[in-house]
C-alpha cells in the first residue's frame, strides 16, 4: 500500500509541477488554452465520476447543468450586472437546477436515472435554444467578460488550476466521508440501507446537489475560458463526452476523469486536424474501453500495480487466477477506491 | 388558431406524427421488455434506414424497394452489434447502455462521412402522391399511409406477441428467462432476433419519416430523444403503452408546434416529468 500511496502522491507533485510550470517553460497560449479546456472538463467529469462512482448514478444530461450556469452568468453579462452578481446569478441557476434534476430522479436508479436526466438535459438545450430573448437561441451569448482581477491570461490560468485542485481535493474529502459510504451503501444495496433507517431519496438528491454545484462552478470557468456559450454545450452530446470521460479515464478514481477529459479534448482539438473521422475514433476508443478495459485507463494502471506487487510479495497463484477469472469485466459498480 | 380546419390539420399532423413515434418506439420498448437494454444506438438505427431509403427511392422510385433495403442493411448491422459487441456484456447494465452509445457515434460520423451534412427528404415520386380533400381540409395521402402502417404494424406486433409460439417464448423470456431456458429455448437467440426486429422497426421508421423529416446529422439524437419520451411515458417494455405514448407526444407536440413555438420542447418533457413523478414505471409499466 505504502509503494501505491508513494506512487499516486508522486504523480500528484509532478502533474501539479508540470501544471505550475507550463507557462515559464515557453507555453505557447494555444497549449495554455488547450491545458486550461483539459482542467474545466476534468473537473465537469470529475462531478460526475462523484455520481457515478459514489452513489451509482449514471447522469446522461450534467453537461447541461454547467450550459445552464454558463447562461447564467452570460445573461448577467449581457446586462452590464458586475461579477459579484454574475457569480452569484450562476450559482443560483446551477442550485435550482441541480434541485429540479435532483428531486425528479431522486425516486430512480439505473436505466431510469440515465433517462430522467438525459430528458432535463434536453429541457436546458430546448430552453436555451428557443428562449432567445434571453439565450440569444442559436447564436448563444457571446462578449462575456471574466471579473478584472483574474482578467490576464495566466492569472486566470492559475486559477484554474488552483480550482481544479480545490475542487477534486472537495469530492475525494466528501467521497471518503460518512456520506460518501452512505452513498457508497445505497449504490450496492439500496433496500439494506433502507432498511437500516437511510433516507435514500434524500441522499441522492444530497449527492446530486454536491455534484451538480461542481458542474456548474466548471460552467461558470468555461463561460470566463471562451467568454462565449451556445445552446450546443446544453446538448446530448457534451453530456456523452462526459461519460465516455468518466470511463475512459476509469470511473471512482481520482484522476481518472483528468486524465480521460485529456484524452477526449486531445482527440476532439489536436487529432480532429489529422483526421477528418475523429467521432468515429473516439467512438471506437470508447468500445473498447468498455469491452476490455472496464477499469478506465487509470483503474487499469492500478490493477496492474496490485498485479506486479503481489508478484513482488511472491504470494503463491490463487490471487492471480482470482484476477484472471473476473477480468476487467466487473460492473462498474463494484470498483472499489483507489488513486 | 381555433377554426375546425386548423383542428382537424393539426390532429392529423400530431396522428402522423404520432405514428411515426410508434414505429420508433414500439422497436425499443420491445428490446427493452425482453433484454433490459435501452438502445442508444436506435436513433442510429433510423438515420441508416432513413438515408438508404432516400438513396434507393431515388434511385429506383419503388417505396417498398427502399423499405427492404433499410430494413435489410439495418438488421445485419444490428445483427453484428448484438453478437459481436453486446454479447459480451450480457447482464450489466450501464456497460450495455454505454456500448450502445458507442456504436451510435460511429453509425452517426460514418452516414456523415458517406452522405455528407446536406438534409435528405424521400423524393416525392416514391410516395403516396397527392391530397385528401374533405369540405375545406386538404391533407396529403402520405401522411395518411404513414398513419395506416403504424396501425398495421402494431395490430401485426401485438397478433405476434400473444397469438404465435415465437410470441410466447418472447413473453416467457420476459417473465422468467432461466425457466424458460431449462426448458430447451437457446433465449441468447432470441435476444438477438428481438435486437434485430426492433432494429428493423427503427428501419422502417427512418425511411418513411423521411417522407415527413428530412434525414441530416443530429437526426439519431432528436429522434431518440423522442422515442425514450413516449416509452418513459407508456412504460418500458409495453407495446400498448407505446401506442398511447406515441398519439399523445405526436399531439401535444403538433399543437404546441402551432400555439406556442417557443416552448415546443418543454411541453413534450413537462408531461413525462409528470409522469415520472407520480408513477416512474410509466403509464402501462409493470411494477416489479
Amino acid at each position: 500500500m505504502t509503494r501505491t500511496r508513494a506512487i499516486s502522491g508522486g504523480a500528484i507533485v509532478a502533474l501539479l509541477a508540470v501544471a505550475v510550470a507550463l507557462p515559464y517553460i515557453g507555453a505557447t497560449s494555444y497549449v495554455i488554452s488547450l491545458v486550461s479546456t483539459i482542467l474545466i472538463a476534468g473537473m465537469l467529469a470529475s462531478s460526475l465520476n462523484f455520481l457515478i462512482g459514489d452513489a451509482g448514478m449514471a447522469s446522461l444530461g450534467h453537461g447541461a447543468i454547467a450550459a445552464a450556469s454558463a447562461y447564467g452568468a452570460g445573461w448577467a453579462s449581457k446586462q452590464g450586472l458586475d461579477p459579484g452578481t454574475q457569480v452569484l446569478i450562476a450559482l443560483g441557476i446551477t442550485l435550482v437546477v441541480s434541485f429540479m434534476y435532483g428531486i425528479l430522479s431522486m425516486r430512480t436508479s439505473g436505466i431510469y436515472f440515465l433517462m430522467v436526466t438525459l430528458a432535463l438535459g434536453m429541457v436546458v438545450y430546448g430552453l436555451a435554444f428557443r428562449w432567445s430573448q434571453v439565450t440569444g437561441g442559436e447564436n448563444g451569448i457571446s462578449g462575456i467578460k471574466r471579473p478584472e482581477f483574474i482578467g490576464e491570461w495566466w492569472t486566470f490560468y492559475y486559477f484554474l488550476v488552483g480550482a481544479f485542485v480545490l475542487t477534486t481535493a472537495l469530492l475525494a474529502v466528501v467521497s471518503r466521508s460518512p456520506f460518501g459510504a452512505s452513498l457508497r451503501g445505497i449504490r450496492d444495496s439500496e433496500t439494506r440501507m433502507r432498511s437500516l433507517g437511510y433516507s435514500v431519496p434524500a441522499y441522492r438528491l444530497g449527492a446530486f446537489m454536491i455534484s451538480g454545484t461542481v458542474a456548474g462552478f466548471a460552467g461558470l470557468l468555461s463561460v470566463w475560458l471562451t467568454h462565449f456559450v451556445s445552446p450546443s454545450t446544453a446538448g446530448v452530446h457534451k453530456s456523452v463526452l462526459l461519460i465516455v470521460m468518466v470511463i475512459l479515464g476509469g470511473v471512482g478514481t481520482v484522476f481518472g476523469p483528468l486524465i480521460g477529459a485529456a484524452v477526449v479534448v486531445l482527440v476532439e482539438n489536436v487529432l480532429s486536424n489529422e483526421v477528418e473521422r475523429w467521432p468515429t475514433v473516439l467512438g471506437l476508443i470508447f468500445i473498447l474501453v468498455i469491452l476490455f478495459a472496464r477499469a478506465g485507463i487509470v483503474g487499469s494502471f492500478n490493477k496492474l500495480i496490485g498485479r506486479l506487487k503481489r508478484r513482488a510479495t511472491s504470494t503463491p497463484s490463487p490471487p492471480a487466477e482470482a484476477e484472471l477469472v473476473t477480468p476487467s469485466g466487473a460492473p462498474v459498480s463494484e470498483r472499489n477506491h483507489t488513486a | 388558431m381555433f377554426t375546425p380546419v386548423f383542428l382537424a390539420e393539426q390532429t392529423l399532423n400530431g396522428l402522423s406524427f404520432g405514428a411515426l413515434l410508434f414505429l420508433l418506439a414500439s422497436g425499443l420498448t420491445l428490446v427493452f421488455g425482453l433484454m433490459r437494454i435501452v438502445n442508444l444506438a436506435h436513433g442510429a438505427f433510423y438515420m441508416i434506414g432513413g438515408y438508404l431509403g432516400v438513396v434507393v427511392a431515388g434511385l429506383t422510385g419503388n417505396l417498398l424497394l427502399a423499405v427492404l433495403t433499410g430494413v435489410v442493411v439495418v438488421a445485419v448491422t444490428a445483427f453484428i452489434v448484438e453478437v459481436v459487441l453486446l454479447r459480451f456484456v450480457r447482464g450489466q447494465e450501464l456497460p450495455e447502455v454505454l456500448l450502445t452509445v458507442g456504436v451510435s457515434f460511429v453509425i452517426a460520423d460514418l452516414c456523415l462521412a458517406i452522405f455528407g451534412g446536406d438534409p435528405h427528404s424521400l423524393p416525392s415520386s416514391a410516395g403516396i402522391q397527392g391530397s385528401m380533400t374533405v369540405g375545406d381540409l386538404t391533407y396529403p395521402w402520405y401522411r395518411i399511409f404513414v398513419i395506416g402502417i403504424a396501425i398495421a404494424i402494431g395490430i401485426a406486433l401485438i397478433v405476434i406477441q400473444n397469438r404465435t409460439r415465437i410470441g410466447a417464448v418472447v413473453r416467457a423470456g420476459v417473465d422468467d428467462r432461466e425457466i424458460i431456458s431449462a426448458m430447451g429455448v437457446n433465449i441468447g437467440w432470441v435476444f438477438t432476433g428481438m435486437f434485430v426486429v426492433g432494429a428493423a422497426l427503427a428501419a422502417i421508421g427512418g425511411t418513411i419519416g423521411a417522407g415527413v423529416r428530412s434525414i441530416a446529422p443530429g437526426i439519431q439524437d432528436e429522434v431518440l430523444l423522442y422515442a425514450l419520451v413516449v416509452v418513459i411515458i407508456g412504460g418500458l417494455g409495453s407495446v400498448t403503452g407505446a401506442a398511447v405514448g406515441s398519439v399523445l407526444i405526436g399531439l401535444i407536440d403538433a399543437f404546441a408546434k402551432a400555439w406556442i413555438p417557443e416552448l415546443s420542447y418543454f411541453t413534450i418533457f413537462a408531461p413525462m416529468a409528470l409522469v415520472l413523478v407520480l408513477r416512474p414505471t410509466g403509464l402501462f409499466g409493470r411494477t416489479t
